[in-house]
């Protein structure tokens, strides 16, 4: 039994589970002819309680805002309409780290106002409007180009800067304490949950808080263990993510911890999701297809005969039906085969 | 080397230093207003590039009566000192750039740096207020075709390698790989580009602060693309709003004699019957 919703926060007496990939092993054969003993799993942070690994940056950020006293609440009447505006968080969102932050911020009493960029996919824009977030659809990407991005993270900034009094822009691009989230949670888990015996940790890259907060604690604990960022082709539609090439908007971004980027084609993002839907019995997003699918190349380009692996599932894939039915029409039924 | 025309530039600095010089207007170009609502420089007018800077039934620029009455609703004279300014990298305060001087704006001018410089230095107000000047009775000066490529003149450009062409768009709309980048409603049939044509993404003009990249890298980025600085240019993309920023960056920093901005762009060359496409890098 818990008190309240924040208790199910992740930590590393509460981790979010690793759980075996069976069937899709990347080495299954090698396993079977008693080759490889390599192990491979998930790290399902769509356990979290608002549903992906954001909840671990968001809750530090919310935290420590609360901590310094940057935040008052709205003052409603009887009612529950609001009788005088407190000063709330803006903050510019792709959907996971805002919905984490409008749950707790609506469930502590604050406002959040949630700069969306277009291409977000329908289903996070309405779990930001349920989880209490006002939210600002912006139009930013007449041409994407390597500015991509300026538009919500501008429009954010603006809010902060021009309207002070009302909101507060926690900034999770550059906001260290993304980091910290990793260094203090996930790391730890990752160490404890697989005794010590890790020896390659697979992630994707977006603001890079992930990636650069375990790299940092486990490199620390065994500079032998491999980073691995796996990054979408360029021009792809994957949400949530990355290429390096639009890395420029965080400072997150540590190249010296991570020991290789590889570039995945992001199609394959959506069809690696059908096969740990329907062979893991996973219900993993997108992002976590991809990561998957790097995990994949490497592990049978590399062929290691023993060791164990670690992937971040970020989330699961019921914010990305729209995505999912758009690269793969089959899903959407019109068609008897299975995609 | 400095720039061929430094005064078409004015730093984030000169624009506070002159938030309340009489004549001086500020003017956000912007896709979408929720940007300029939510915070702009102070006295700052906002202009909107899908729903007020094009014609809003023929594919076309804004004409010559509606320029009138946008620059008339917002107070803004003929013998004003008009500052752009607006997101990525200026990218649509170029575009208006280029609209102001084919109807013959004598003075306006670029804010380096754009939105985003204002924003990260702490020392530039912004306000939510819509400022309230008087209209005023905008007349344009005339329309400089000179700026403007049209199809035509591209073809004849194919033809006659007498003209640069510089293409704007990203490596793989170039090549063909892709005919637009995802989820672009605007589009063509066919991938590619004009034949003869020079890659220069437009984006690479520009600073990580936003601003002008300095005259010798320019200069250095189009020499070595291929780019002949003694004859003229025509500059293109897809729909035509990033070409404009490559127009004035080739025209006003470069100091290029005839620049032109295919506004037709790919969109509209990638869908003529006929018309000769090159593939590849």
């Amino acid at each position: 039994m818990y008190d309240s919703v924040f208790d199910l926060l992740p930590s590393e007496a509460n981790p979010s589970p690793l759980v075996r990939i069976n069937s899709l092993h990347p080495l299954r054969d090698q396993l079977d002819r008693g080759e490889s003993t390599f192990e491979l799993f998930a790290k399902l942070e769509w356990m979290n309680p608002f549903g992906s690994v954001k909840d671990r940056a968001a809750s530090y950020l919310l935290r420590d805002l609360e901590q310094r006293g940057q935040l008052t609440r709205d003052e409603r009447d009887r009612d529950g309409k609001i009788t005088k505006h407190g000063r709330g968080i803006v903050e510019p969102t792709s959907g996971n780290t805002g919905i984490s932050l409008a749950a707790m911020a609506s469930a502590k009493g604050y406002h959040m106002r949630a700069i969306v960029p277009e291409k977000v996919p329908e289903e996070k824009k309405v779990m930001l409007r349920l989880a209490g977030a006002e939210v600002d659809v912006l139009t930013d990407a007449m041409c994407p180009s390597p500015g991509m991005g300026e538009g919500s993270i501008g429009l954010a900034r603006t809010y902060a800067k021009a309207q002070s009094d009302r909101y507060v822009m926690p900034n999770q691009y550059e906001n260290p304490l993304n980091v910290q989230a990793h260094i203090e949670t996930t790391g730890p888990e990752i160490w404890r949950q697989t005794g010590g015996r890790i020896t390659h940790f697979f992630t994707s890259l977006g603001t890079c808080g992930t990636v650069t907060g375990v790299a940092t604690f486990l490199k620390a604990k065994n500079p032998a263990i491999k980073i691995i960022a796996l990054q979408p082709s360029q021009g792809h539609d994957v949400p949530g993510i990355r290429n390096k090439d639009e890395l420029h908007v965080t400072k997150l971004f540590n190249p010296s911890l991570i020991d290789e980027v590889l570039e995945v084609p992001f199609e394959k993002a959506y069809t690696s999701a059908v096969g740990l839907c329907q062979r893991e019995g996973l219900f993993a997003g997108p992002s976590s297809g991809l990561i998957f699918e790097g995990a994949r190349m490497i592990l049978e380009r590399d062929k290691p005969a023993q060791g164990l692996g670690v992937m971040i599932f970020c989330d699961n894939v019921f914010k990305y039906i729209s995505s999912m039915v758009k690269h793969l029409p089959a899903l959407a039924g019109d068609h008897e085969t299975r995609p | 080397m400095s720039y061929a025309n430094p005064d078409v530039l004015v730093s984030t600095n000169w624009v506070k230093e002159n938030l309340k010089t009489p004549n001086v207007r500020i003017v956000e170009v912007n896709v979408d207003p929720k940007v300029y609502d939510a915070g702009h420089i102070p006295g700052a007018a906002s202009l909107n590039w899908v729903t007020q800077l094009q014609d809003q039934t023929n594919r076309d620029i804004v004409s010559a009566a509606g320029f009138e009455r946008l620059l008339s609703d917002a107070g803004i004279k003929p013998s004003d000192t008009v500052i752009l300014y607006g997101d990525n990298n200026n990218w649509f305060a170029a575009y208006g750039y280029w609209l102001f001087k084919i109807y013959g704006h004598q003075d306006v001018r670029l804010m380096n740096g754009g939105r985003a410089k204002w924003l990260a230095e702490d020392d530039k107000p912004l306000a939510t207020d819509k400022p309230n000047f008087a209209p005023s009775h905008y007349k344009v000066n005339g329309f400089n075709a000179g700026l403007r490529a049209k199809i035509p003149e591209v073809l004849e450009a194919v033809a006659t390698k007498r003209t640069n062409l510089v293409d704007v768009r990203s490596v793989d709309e170039f090549t063909g790989k892709i005919i637009a980048p995802p989820g672009m409603t605007e589009t063509a049939q066919r991938a590619g580009h004009v034949p003869g044509a020079r890659n220069i993404p437009w984006a690479q003009t520009v600073n990580q602060d936003g601003t002008f990249k300095a005259a010798d890298e320019l200069r250095d980025l189009y020499g070595k693309a291929g780019v002949d600085f003694a004859k003229p240019a025509i500059a293109y993309c897809r729909i035509g709003e990033r070409s404009s920023h490559t127009w004035f960056v080739l025209r006003e920093l470069l100091g290029v004699k005839d620049v032109k901005n295919y506004d037709g762009s790919w969109t509209e060359y990638g869908n003529l019957i006929g018309a000769p496409i090159e593939k590849g890098a």
